[in-house]
């Protein structure tokens, strides 16, 4: 058995790319950018997906939600046109249901939210992006709403007064000291009694930015609705995440009685929270990648082309080699191995790149952070040991199979 | 290892070489039969195009034959695999080319080890007996130039040391001093013969009438046939040195290094 040549092919491979240098670096330039691109969408695509699955720890994971409409299991590239979950088809979720949920053992608290449309208005001011949510006193209770000044709703201040997301109350006012302050939604005027703490967290498993939304009674968003509670989300707590199962079965028990029989709705808890939305990320992400998989690709028939090149200059040596005992598996790995040095040079340098960048891009317009993860790491380097295999393995090839009698003659 | 001289290192037999198809068809080798011996140096002499090079090529197994056989050693190679072949390359043959064929990214001591590269010798190792050869071509001050950097008379040195690295049952040479001056044409053949007297056995293409004074045996070619074989007196005088000489004192070299070390120690 031979001793393998891997080091000397890789030392010869060295030496070669240094000698030409700037077209080495141009080729490797190439794999760096389709590589980094790559680094950059699976990575913000992930932070983005990760962000409910941490929210919904951060509950300790006794949190379950209620919506209307079924889902279903459904690929990932589907979800890029199917609505999210339920929100076209119409709630059959009321008030009843929610006092029946309230009333199950285990339950600590239970919050509708019914999500109306309509603008909101302040002397001259009326911003865009705004969300009306109507629910009960109980929301904090579910979900994590910290107040920066004044109080939550409650039974007594219940009507015609709202909280406010801290963004809203500076589009509406021009600052966030805003408690006692008045604004109109659909002909009637609220007084503001408290504002939220800025969250910055769009993303989340209520679909509602607290950040723009203005909180007012349930009571108060059915008169909007013709006196007609119509609920987009029921948030509900157990007393603990060992029991979350058996609550949800008797809330599924309960609500389907409630709607004859029919399970027209969905209830989700734990990782199944931030599904739709993942699965939305999810997609949107692997539409990403197939873009920045093109650009890979035309990196690699970069690294092609400059191997054909080499391979044409060095039929000479070719000729030699093979005349001083080369085998053409030996000429295969040392082609080969050069275009594997390039592509993983390029794995490496786009790997650096493309976090700079997907940092970059998170610090200035996102409210989330780039993931690192292994499996990121290894998508990297097996798309550019891929790349570098797949495009250097015809002009190795092509290397080995000169006829070393026409390789030492044409080329004196 | 035991050497038997008795039996040629090279037979030939019916051997047949043609190019192209059709009636472009040309026939540049028309039943060569041919027994070469251990330790003969051989000049292969002719026209331009009576098919030297191609006999050439087709000994150091760069070429097939079309028809016939060819021995190397005893043993049959036209039916041996690309990779069975290459082997053979850098176990048992030397080449040295008429244009030297150094690679000119490599430096001197570089392209001495290539063979031994490919034929697994770890990397000190292999400088080590590069530098070894070198410097018995007394080129050890140029190990670490780059070919450019050489005089033709050099490069050639350095081609035939990489011929001679792997210690190879034969060396094949075409045409080795046709890029070269008649001083260092001179030097070269000195080199060969120098060469041919250690054991070797040298097949050598040449233009040069003047040059067959070298060999031992001189073979002239015309229209892919053998048309005279003569033995030179040189060749009837020195009687086929055998390689058995070279591996005693080879053996002789070894002992002593081992003595030296021991007392060394």
């Amino acid at each position: 058995m031979r001793r393998p040549l891997v080091l000397y092919h890789l030392g010869c491979a060295y030496e070669s790319l240094r000698a030409n240098r700037s077209r080495t670096i141009l080729t490797v330039l190439g794999i760096t950018i389709g590589i980094a691109s790559i680094i950059i969408i699976l990575s913000l695509s992930t932070g983005a997906a990760r962000i409910i699955k941490e929210q919904v720890s951060d509950l300790g994971g006794a949190v379950a939600v209620v919506r209307p409409g079924t889902t279903t299991d459904k690929p990932h590239i589907d979800s890029l046109t199917a609505t999210l979950a339920g929100s076209q088809t119409a709630s059959h979720l009321t008030e009843y249901d929610l006092e029946d949920i309230e009333s199950i053992d285990g339950v600590t608290a239970a919050a509708p939210l019914m999500i109306i449309g309509g603008d909101v208005t302040a002397g001259k001011n009326t911003p865009e992006k705004v969300s009306i949510i109507a629910t009960t006193p109980k929301l904090p209770d579910v979900t994590h709403l910290p107040l920066g000044e004044g109080q939550f709703l409650d039974e007594v201040t219940s009507d015609q007064t709202a909280v406010i997301g801290a963004q809203l109350a500076i589009d509406l006012f021009g600052t966030e000291r805003v408690a006692g302050r008045t604004f109109h939604t659909h002909g009637q005027v609220f007084t503001v009694i408290g504002i939220l703490k800025r969250q910055n967290k769009p993303i989340n498993y209520n679909n509602i930015d607290f950040d723009h939304a203005a909180i007012i009674s349930l009571e108060s968003g059915k008169r909007f609705n013709q006196n007609i509670a119509s609920i987009q989300q029921i948030n509900i707590r157990a007393n603990s995440h060992e029991q979350l199962p058996d609550i949800i079965k008797k809330i599924e028990d309960e609500l389907t009685q409630n709607h004859f029989g029919e399970k027209d709705f969905t209830i989700l808890a734990g990782d199944d929270l931030a599904r739709p939305t993942n699965e939305l990320f999810a997609a949107v992400g692997a539409t990403l990648t197939v873009v920045a998989g093109i650009s890979l690709v035309v990196g690699g028939i970069g690294v092609m082309n400059i191997m054909l090149v080499g391979v044409a200059e060095r039929t000479r040596e070719i000729g030699i080699r093979k005349a001083l005992g080369a085998s053409n598996s030996n000429i295969v790995w040392q082609f080969l191995l050069e275009s594997l040095v390039m592509s993983l040079a390029g794995g490496m340098l786009g790997y650096g790149l493309g976090y700079l960048t997907a940092f970059a891009i998170a610090r200035t317009f996102l409210p989330f952070n780039p993931v690192f993860s292994w499996e990121i790491v290894g998508a990297a380097f097996g798309t550019a040991l891929t790349v570098g295999l797949v495009f250097g393995l015809y002009p190795a090839i092509r290397a080995a199979r000169k006829d070393p009698i026409v390789a030492l003659r044409n080329y004196h | 290892m035991k050497i038997v001289t008795t039996q040629p290192v090279i037979v030939l037999k019916g051997l047949k070489k043609r190019y192209g198809i059709g009636d472009a068809e040309q026939t540049v080798l028309d039943g060569i039969n041919l027994k070469i011996h251990r330790g003969e140096f051989i000049a292969i002499m002719g026209p331009s195009g009576c098919g030297k090079t191609t006999l050439l090529n087709i000994l150091g197994l760069l070429d097939h034959a079309d028809e016939g056989e060819y021995l190397l050693d005893g043993r049959s190679v036209d039916t041996l695999s690309n990779s069975r072949r290459a082997r053979i390359r850098s176990e048992q043959i030397g080449f040295v080319f008429q244009s030297f064929n150094l690679i000119p990214r490599l430096n001197v001591i570089d392209n001495v080890a290539l063979p031994l590269t490919y034929k697994g010798v770890s990397k000190t190792k292999r400088l080590m007996e590069a530098s070894k050869m070198l410097s018995t071509f007394h080129l050890s001050n140029r190990e670490y130039y780059m070919p450019w950097q050489l005089s033709g008379g050099q490069s050639q040195r350095v081609a035939i040391a990489r011929a001679l690295v792997n210690n190879p049952s034969i060396i094949l040479a075409d045409e080795p001093t046709g890029n070269l001056d008649s001083r260092s044409s001179h030097v070269i053949m000195e080199e060969l013969s120098d060469i041919h007297q250690r054991g070797n056995t040298i097949i050598m293409v040449t233009h040069n009438p003047n040059l067959t004074s070298y060999a031992s045996r001189v073979i002239t070619m015309l229209d892919g046939k053998i048309a005279s074989d003569t033995l030179t007196p040189r060749g009837k005088k020195t009687n086929i040195p055998s390689k058995r000489r070279l591996d005693e004192r080879r053996k002789r070299s070894k002992s002593s290094k081992t003595k030296r070390q021991k007392e060394d120690k």
